[in-house]
C-alpha cells in the first residue's frame, strides 16, 4: 500500500551537502509491522520525515495507495507520527491533546468524545483524561502520543525510536503494548530503533540501514540467518567473521585442516558464522576442523562465552548453553579441536574496509 | 583550601556600593509616597496625616484629563507594539537565517540604542509639517510615535517566549491535520500568551513614564500624566504633585508585578 522509490534526500547545496538518504526503494503491505533499523545518522529519521510529510524529498516517490504522495503537505496526508520526545501540548490535558487531531478535522463533537474515551481505553489511561501533559511520567506521557496519532485513524503510524527515553523494564512493557495495539487494530506501523533486538522482537519485516542506504530486508528469520552482507551480519546479533577463498567449488580456510566442498564463485570471501553454531571438538557432520587455543570463558548465566585464538593469531568466538552437557568442559590455556558445521556457514562478499 | 570561582561579593568596597545605590533609589520614593499623605500644602513642613490630596486630585480636572490620556494611549501604544512585535518575533525566529535578519533586529532593537532626544527631535520636525498640511491635532501623533518606542520592549518577552517552545510541536500540529491558521492559533498562540501579555505589561508601562517625546510632539492643551506634572513642578509645588506621583507609581508597580508573575509561569 505504501511504494517508495528511488527517494532520496540531500540537505545544503554545493560542497556543504549532505546526502541523507540515497535512492530508497521499499513496499509495504497493509497491516504490516515494519521497521527501520540502523546505528545513529543513518537517516532513519528523515526517511520518516518524509513519509510524514515535514521535508520535502529531493528525489523519487512515495506512493500512498497508487497516489503520490511527495509533495502532498504534512497536514494531507493520512499518517501520523510518534516524536521521539513525544511533542505533547503542554498547555493541554490529555484529553485535549488525542482530540486534537479531530478537532482540526472538524468532527463532530459526539465523535471527538466517544473516539478520544476508546482511544484513552485503548492505552489504559481513562483516569487521566484531565490531567496536563506536563504531570505525567515519560511511560504515560509515550501512551498519550500513541492514543493521539491513533486517534484520527491515520492509514499508517509511523514511530520514532518512541522507546528510546523510557527504562529498561518500561520498555519491555510497552514494546509487548505496542505489539498489542498493532495487531488488535490491524493497522500499519512503520518504527524506527537503533537497537536490534527491539527490531528482532517486534517487526513482521525489518530494514537494515547505514549511511542513507538500505542494506538489507527481510524477516527478522532471514536477516538473522541469511545476512546480505558484513555490515547486516555484524549489526544483529553476535557474529564471527573470518577471510576464506573459493576456488573450484572448494571453500579454502587458510587456518581449517582441509578445504570443504562448496560450490560457490571463485575469489576472496568473508565467512561468517554465529557463536551458538560454533562446536567445541570434533563433529561427524560435514564441517571445517581448526585447532585452537582457549584464551578466556566469559559466564553469563545461560551460556558461556569461549573466546578462541586460531593458530595465525586470528579470533573466533563459541556460545555453549549452560544447560547442555553442564556447559563448556574447556580450560583456559588448553588447546582444542574445533568445528565449524558446513550448514551453519554463511559467505559474504569481501568488502574493503 | 579549594580555590572558589571568583565571587563579586567578597570584593571590598561592592557591599556599600550596592546598599548605596539602593538608598539613593529608594528612599526618596519613600519619602515622596510618604509626604503624599501630608495635610501642610508646603513640601517638607509635616503637619500632620491626610488623605487630603488625593481628594484634592481626583476633583482636579486638568489631571483627570491628562490620566486619561495617558491610560489611553498607553493602551493603544502597547496593543500596536504588542502585535508588531509578535509578528516580528515569528517572523525572526520561524524562518531561520534568512537574509538581513541581523538588520531586523538592529532595527527592531533601534530606540533602545537612539538617544530619545534625538527622536523626539526628528518626529518633531516631520509631524510639525504633518499637523500644518493635515490640521490633525489629535492624538494619534502620540500614540505612533509611543508605539515605535514601545515595540523592542514587547519583543524582548515575546521573542525569548518563542526561543523557549518546542518546534517540533507546531510540526505534530501539522501531523495532526492543522492547518497553519489552526497550529498557530490553538498551539503557539497559546503558548505564547505568557509572553505577549507581559510584553503588553512591559510597553503600557514604558509608555506611561514617557516624558521627552510625550512632551516635543503632544499639540498645545494635550497632556499626559507625566507632561502634565512636569508643568505643574514648574508651575506650584504643592502636596498635591506628590499624591499624583504616588499613584502614577502604584500603576507600574502593579503592571511590573503581573508582568513578573505571568512571565515567571513556566511553559
Ligand atoms: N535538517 C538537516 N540539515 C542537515 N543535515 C541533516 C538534517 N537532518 C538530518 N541531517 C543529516 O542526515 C543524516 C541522517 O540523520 P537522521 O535521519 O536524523 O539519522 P537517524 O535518525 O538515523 O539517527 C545525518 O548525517 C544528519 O546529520
Ligand atoms: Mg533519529
Amino acid at each position: 500500500m505504501l511504494d517508495i522509490r528511488d527517494l532520496t534526500k540531500s540537505f545544503g547545496k554545493g560542497d556543504s551537502a549532505v546526502t541523507a538518504l540515497h535512492e530508497v526503494n521499499f513496499s509495504i503491505a497493509e497491516g504490516e509491522f515494519f521497521t527501520l533499523l540502523g546505528p545513529s545518522g543513518c537517516g532513519k529519521t528523515t526517511l520518516l520525515r518524509l513519509i510524514a510529510g515535514f521535508e520535502p524529498p529531493s528525489g523519487g516517490a512515495l506512493v500512498l495507495d497508487g497516489q503520490d504522495i511527495a509533495q502532498m503537505p504534512p497536514n494531507k496526508r493520512p499518517v501520523n507520527t510518534v516524536f521521539q520526545n513525544y511533542a505533547l501540548f503542554p498547555h493541554m490535558t490529555v484529553a485535549e491533546n488525542v482530540s486534537f487531531a479531530l478537532g482540526a478535522q472538524g468532527r463532530p463533537k459526539s465523535e471527538i468524545a466517544e473516539t478520544v474515551g476508546r482511544m484513552l481505553n485503548l492505552v489504559q489511561l481513562g483516569h487521566l483524561a484531565h490531567r496536563k501533559s506536563g504531570e505525567l511520567s515519560g511511560g504515560q506521557q509515550q501512551r498519550v502520543a500513541l492514543a493521539r496519532a491513533l486517534a484520527p485513524k491515520p492509514r499508517i503510524l509511523l514511530l520514532d525510536e518512541p522507546l528510546s527515553a523510557l527504562d529498561m523494564k518500561l520498555r519491555k512493557e510497552m514494546q509487548v503494548e505496542l505489539k498489542r495495539l498493532q495487531q488488535e487494530t490491524g493497522l500499519t506501523f512503520i518504527f524506527v530503533t537503533h537497537d536490534q533486538e527491539e527490531a528482532l522482537t517486534m517487526s513482521d519485516r525489518i530494514a537494515v540501514m547505514n549511511g542513507g542506504r538500505i542494506q538489507q530486508i527481510a524477516s527478522p528469520r532471514d536477516l538473522y540467518d541469511q545476512p546480505a552482507n558484513r555490515f547486516v551480519a555484524g549489526f544483529i546479533g553476535e557474529t564471527n567473521f573470518l577471510s576464506a577463498r573459493c576456488e573450484g567449488g572448494q571453500l579454502f580456510l587458510p587456518q581449517a585442516d582441509a578445504p570443504l566442498p562448496l560450490p560457490h564463485r571463485d575469489g576472496p570471501v568473508t565467512l561468517m558464522i554465529r557463536p551458538e553454531h560454533v562446536v567445541m571438538g570434533a563433529t561427524q557432520q560435514e564441517s571445517l576442523a581448526l585447532t585452537a587455543k582457549v584464551e578466556r570463558l566469559t559466564y553469563f548465566g545461560t551460556d558461556t562465552h569461549v573466546h578462541l585464538r586460531l593458530a595465525d593469531g586470528a579470533t573466533l568466538v563459541a556460545r555453549v548453553q549452560n544447560a547442555l552437557r553442564g556447559g563448556a568442559s574447556c580450560r583456559d590455556g588448553e588447546t582444542i579441536p574445533v568445528s565449524l558445521p558446513a550448514d551453519a556457514l554463511r559467505l559474504l562478499p569481501q568488502e574493503v574496509a | 583550601m579549594v580555590d572558589r570561582a571568583f565571587d563579586i561579593r567578597r570584593l571590598p568596597g561592592a557591599a556599600t556600593l550596592a546598599i548605596t545605590c539602593f538608598v539613593i533609589l529608594y528612599v526618596p520614593m519613600i519619602i515622596l509616597v510618604a509626604n503624599s499623605f501630608n495635610t501642610g500644602r508646603v513640601i517638607g513642613e509635616w503637619e500632620g496625616l491626610s488623605l487630603r490630596w488625593y481628594a484634592a486630585a481626583l476633583q482636579n480636572e486638568a489631571f483627570l484629563n491628562a490620566a486619561a490620556t495617558s491610560l489611553i494611549l498607553a493602551t493603544m501604544a502597547a496593543a500596536v507594539a504588542t502585535v508588531t512585535a509578535t509578528m516580528a518575533a515569528l517572523a525572526t525566529t520561524r524562518s531561520r537565517g534568512f537574509k538581513g535578519e541581523g538588520a531586523i533586529h538592529l532595527i527592531l532593537n533601534q530606540p533602545i540604542m537612539v538617544p530619545e532626544i534625538v527622536l523626539a527631535i526628528a518626529l518633531l520636525i516631520i509631524l510639525a509639517q504633518v499637523k500644518q498640511i493635515t490640521g490633525y491635532t489629535g492624538l494619534g501623533y502620540l500614540i505612533i510615535a509611543h508605539s515605535a518606542f514601545c515595540i523592542p520592549f514587547a519583543y524582548m518577552p515575546i521573542r525569548a517566549r518563542l526561543e523557549g517552545m518546542d518546534l517540533t510541536l507546531e510540526t505534530a500540529a501539522a501531523d495532526l491535520y492543522a492547518s497553519r491558521f489552526y497550529a498557530f492559533r490553538k498551539v503557539t498562540l497559546p503558548i505564547l500568551a505568557p509572553g505577549i501579555l507581559a510584553g503588553f505589561m512591559l510597553a503600557f508601562v514604558i509608555s506611561l513614564d514617557d516624558v521627552v517625546i510625550s512632551d516635543f510632539l503632544k499639540s498645545p492643551g494635550q497632556d499626559t500624566l507625566p507632561t502634565y506634572l512636569l508643568g505643574e513642578l514648574k508651575r506650584n509645588l504643592t502636596s498635591e504633585i506628590y499624591a499624583i506621583s504616588s499613584l502614577l507609581l502604584l500603576i507600574s508597580v502593579l503592571i511590573v508585578a503581573g508582568s513578573w508573575l505571568v512571565t515567571r509561569k513556566k511553559i
